[in-house]
């Protein structure tokens, strides 16, 4: 036994390890990585024979983990919440048909939302599918959940959903951790067995089975009126208000209520669907006022059968939208135990310095692509070709800020950059609008659904250019492999890995060129002879892949080719470069007289050097020649 | 060991807070204390403001520091120092920055909207500022980048985690290479805040 400190992810992933999930499936995306990567960690430390995977997208990563738990494994699958949505329909599916090993979905739900393009609840998405969900406070009690939740899968052959939220996947606590835990590698007697009725069942089976799946609903609501998972904190404390909580919010609660110095009997619901009615019908009958307190949405309170006494989100007790952070529920309590005439301290924060920090116009820190991202570059070269006057349909990914560059002009989601840029295309006919349309999206997306987009822009005759900025990884959460690379989840080399250049082809686009967006002359010609073709009288999508990787995922073509740059004495501080090319190591002088190149940050890419138009950002001649290392270069002027 | 500790750690991305606020945590859990520690990432860890709170005492129940709650607002960064002293317990939080800017790009007029004045503002306010100059000591002993690990030294002396539980901390979560020079920032951030106090 020893005390680490661990991340909730690593929590989940070390439940998933210890309970003998033997397929473990995911698509990248925060608050979600750091689940697949902790299985791949500790199946390694702990010596377990466990097949894992980046899948191409959380639907095939939903249904390769169905099919080990239809042959009789534990299996487990991990997503965002938005990627649930992609998975939704096996997950409808597979409520109705079962399933045979204790298999275990876990969609992290993101309320703020904090890297996410909605605040939406997986919880009421299992509702709506007939799924049971376990709904962990903390990084300790998800472990522990992942083994009930198994447990409660196979026996009633249903898949279960752990939803954890931000807070608990990023949350890190101390935790006792068992050095020793029994590999458990022996191949388990369990094999796929047909079963028509089931596996294929046709609508009229499907009648049969969403009747099963009704009633197993009831027995499982049976069960979980008797869970220690669902009990009373401060039970025998006398009170006209009783509070009802789950998930990250009960610990929330705890805090808001110690920090009042007051004590409220606290229903905390580990299991929030099907909502055990029993046991919140006989503790709301004890109060006067029942606070229903859970994220992000309504999913305990929209369950309740009697809403008369019950505040929480629909009558706006607490917030539509945004995280129930101790600050918010410590504020709103105070108000409604004030009313009620209950006694509690008022909280310590000094209200006039928060307005006063509030009041004060401090400049926002934006994100930004990285020094030297490839990104820039093909952005930057977008932007110099078709201007202002280009319609930019973009995507999911660190790509999304190439807002920044102005050549971002919508995201949907993923995949979404190649049918905006085909519906836009539709659109411009009717109205008669000319304005060139520049679709862009990164490899990982590409694959995971861009594809289709791209049959469907082709089949119907759109006539657009897109550009693939395929930087060779899945970037922004944390250099996954994508089924370009040959790198496995587990780290090993020994991926088939596809080619995007022939999908692309494969997909019906006759025109496909390849170029380094970092030879931006080259680039420029391309996306103007692309464009041209998608316009010509026999053209249609034309596609160009800007290939690079990702300068902090593999930075040797950069090392090997390296371009330091200086500012010239001339430089009159006019921004021109800080606003098109907008790189984080190029800013203001203090003075504002020029700008400088923060050498601490600046990668030497040499990309900026065409930002000036006045001719003020050169090669630096002296250095290069110190370094030795690109002798042959000549001044560009 | 029953008090309660609010630590808010902030900085811009890139700068190593969520580093040192993950060393406190280990640091304060081998010290045996009950450790909960949260941070956002995602889109912030690309140059935007970064924060991560640690909370540790007896039983931790939520991980999120309240405004006005924290015992120490430590900040890699001026301009973030400001942007969230209101978290600073009033009359008794302290606000240890490091004496650096970094100025946002990107936003237009952001040169403008810096409060250079940002120091002063604190100490009009009666905060309880410690300002130490990390960065420019990190390049002393020859690596910009430490600046971060000489806070963390400067943290280790205001609040009750013995000085082996550092060690240890450090030890275990540096790369090897790594660890003399962070060793060293770390034993010149603690003298640097006792220098400063004695001269108060």
């Amino acid at each position: 036994m020893s005390i680490q400190t661990i991340l909730g992810n690593e929590a989940i992933a070390l439940g998933v390890v210890e309970q003998g999930c033997r397929v473990v499936t995911a698509y990248p995306g925060t608050p979600s990585s750091e689940i697949l990567s902790g299985v791949v960690k500790f199946k390694k430390q702990l010596n377990r024979n466990i097949y894992t995977e980046w899948s191409t997208n959380e639907k095939v990563a939903f249904e390769v983990a169905l099919a080990a738990s239809w042959s009789g494994l534990r299996a487990a699958v991990a997503m965002k919440q938005v990627g649930l949505n992609v998975a939704s329909d096996p997950l409808f599916s597979s409520a109705y048909t079962g399933v045979k090993g204790g298999f275990l979905i876990i969609p992290a739900d993101d309320p703020g939302p904090h890297s996410s393009q909605t605040e939406q609840d997986s919880r009421l998405l299992a509702l709506t599918a007939k799924v049971p969900v376990f709904d962990p406070s903390s990084p300790e009690e998800a472990r522990e959940m992942v083994g009930l939740a198994l447990e409660l899968s196979e026996r009633y052959r249903t898949p279960v959903i752990l939803r954890p939220t931000t807070r608990l996947c990023h949350a890190v606590q101390s935790l006792e951790i068992d050095d020793l835990i029994p590999p458990e590698n022996a191949i388990p007697e369990v094999k796929f067995r047909k079963d028509p009725k089931r596996w294929t069942a046709t609508p009229k089976f499907r009648n049969l089975l969403h009747k099963e799946l009704n009633n197993k609903l009831l027995e499982i609501e049976e069960e979980f009126n008797k869970s220690t998972l669902n009990f009373v904190l401060y039970d025998d404390i006398n009170s006209s208000i009783g509070i009802i909580a789950s998930g990250v919010a009960f610990h929330t609660v705890e805090q808001s209520l110690a920090e009042l110095g007051n004590q409220i009997p606290i229903l905390k619901i580990g299991t929030p669907h099907p909502l055990p009615r029993k046991i919140v019908e006989e503790f709301s009958a004890r109060f006067d006022k029942v606070l229903v307190i859970e994220e992000p949405d309504v999913c305990i309170e929209i369950q309740l059968n009697s809403r008369e006494k019950v505040h929480g989100r629909f009558d706006e007790t607490f917030p539509k939208a945004g995280e129930l952070t101790p600050e918010v529920v410590t504020s709103i309590l105070h108000t409604i135990f004030n009313k009620a005439g209950i006694t509690v301290n008022s909280p310590p924060n000094d209200v006039e310095l928060e307005d006063l920090v509030s009041s004060l116009p401090l400049p926002i820190r934006r994100p930004r692509l990285c020094p030297g991202c490839s990104h820039r570059s093909a952005f930057y070269t977008i932007k110099k070709e078709f201007g202002s006057k280009g319609i930019y349909p973009g995507d999911i990914g660190c790509y999304t800020l190439g807002m920044n560059l102005r050549a971002v002009d919508t995201f949907v989601d993923m995949g979404a950059s190649i049918t905006m840029a085909n519906g836009f295309y539709q659109a411009n006919q009717i109205l008669n609008d000319k304005r060139p349309i520049i679709a862009t999206i990164g490899d990982s997306t590409f694959l995971h659904s861009g594809i289709p987009s791209l049959i469907n822009a082709v089949h119907t005759g759109a006539r657009f250019v897109l550009v693939i900025l395929d930087n060779r990884t899945t970037a922004m959460t944390g250099f996954q492999p994508t089924p370009a690379n040959t790198e496995l989840a587990d780290g090993s080399d020994a991926a088939q890995n596809v080619s995007i250049v022939d999908l692309v082809r494969a997909c019906g686009v006759d025109y496909v060129k390849e170029v380094d967006p970092y030879n931006q002359d080259e680039f420029q010609e391309l996306l103007q002879a692309a464009f041209e073709y998608s316009q010509s009288l026999s053209g249609s999508v034309a596609v160009v892949i800007a290939d690079r990787p990702c300068v902090l995922y593999d930075p040797t073509p950069l090392n090997e080719n390296p371009i330091p740059v200086v500012i010239t004495e001339e430089c009159d501080g006019c921004r021109y470069c800080l606003e098109v090319f907008e790189c984080p190591a190029m800013s203001l002088s203090s003075d504002k007289s020029r700008v400088d190149i923060n050498q601490k940050i600046c990668v030497d890419c040499g990309q900026c050097l065409d930002s000036c138009y006045k001719g003020f950002i050169l090669p630096d001649l002296t250095s290069i020649i110190n370094k030795q290392e690109v002798p042959s270069l000549t001044r560009s002027d | 060991m029953d008090k309660l500790h609010n630590l808010m750690f902030a900085g811009v991305g890139g700068q190593g807070s969520l580093l040192i606020a993950e060393l406190t945590s280990m640091a304060a859990a081998d010290a045996g204390y009950d450790v909960k520690q949260t941070e956002v990432h995602g889109v912030s860890q690309r140059g935007g403001s970064v924060e991560t709170h640690v909370r540790f005492g007896k039983k931790i129940y939520s991980p999120i520091v309240t405004p006005g709650e924290a015992d120490v607002v430590l900040a890699l960064e001026l301009l973030e120092a400001l942007r969230f002293a209101h978290y600073a317990y009033p009359g008794k939080g302290i606000i240890l920055v490091n004496d650096h800017e970094i100025i946002p790009g990107s936003v237009s007029g952001a040169e403008d909207m810096y409060p250079h004045n940002a120091k002063a503002f604190l100490r009009d306010k009666k905060m309880n500022v410690i300002t130490l100059k990390a960065t420019q000591k990190a390049h002393e002993l020859g690596d910009g980048r430490i600046a971060n690990v000489v806070m963390l030294g400067a943290l280790s002396t205001l609040i009750d985690i013995p000085s082996q539980s550092w060690q240890k901390a450090l030890k275990l979560r540096l790369p090897t290479r790594y660890l003399d020079g962070n060793l060293k920032a770390f034993a010149a951030g603690e003298q640097m805040v006792r220098k400063e106090n004695a001269a108060v």
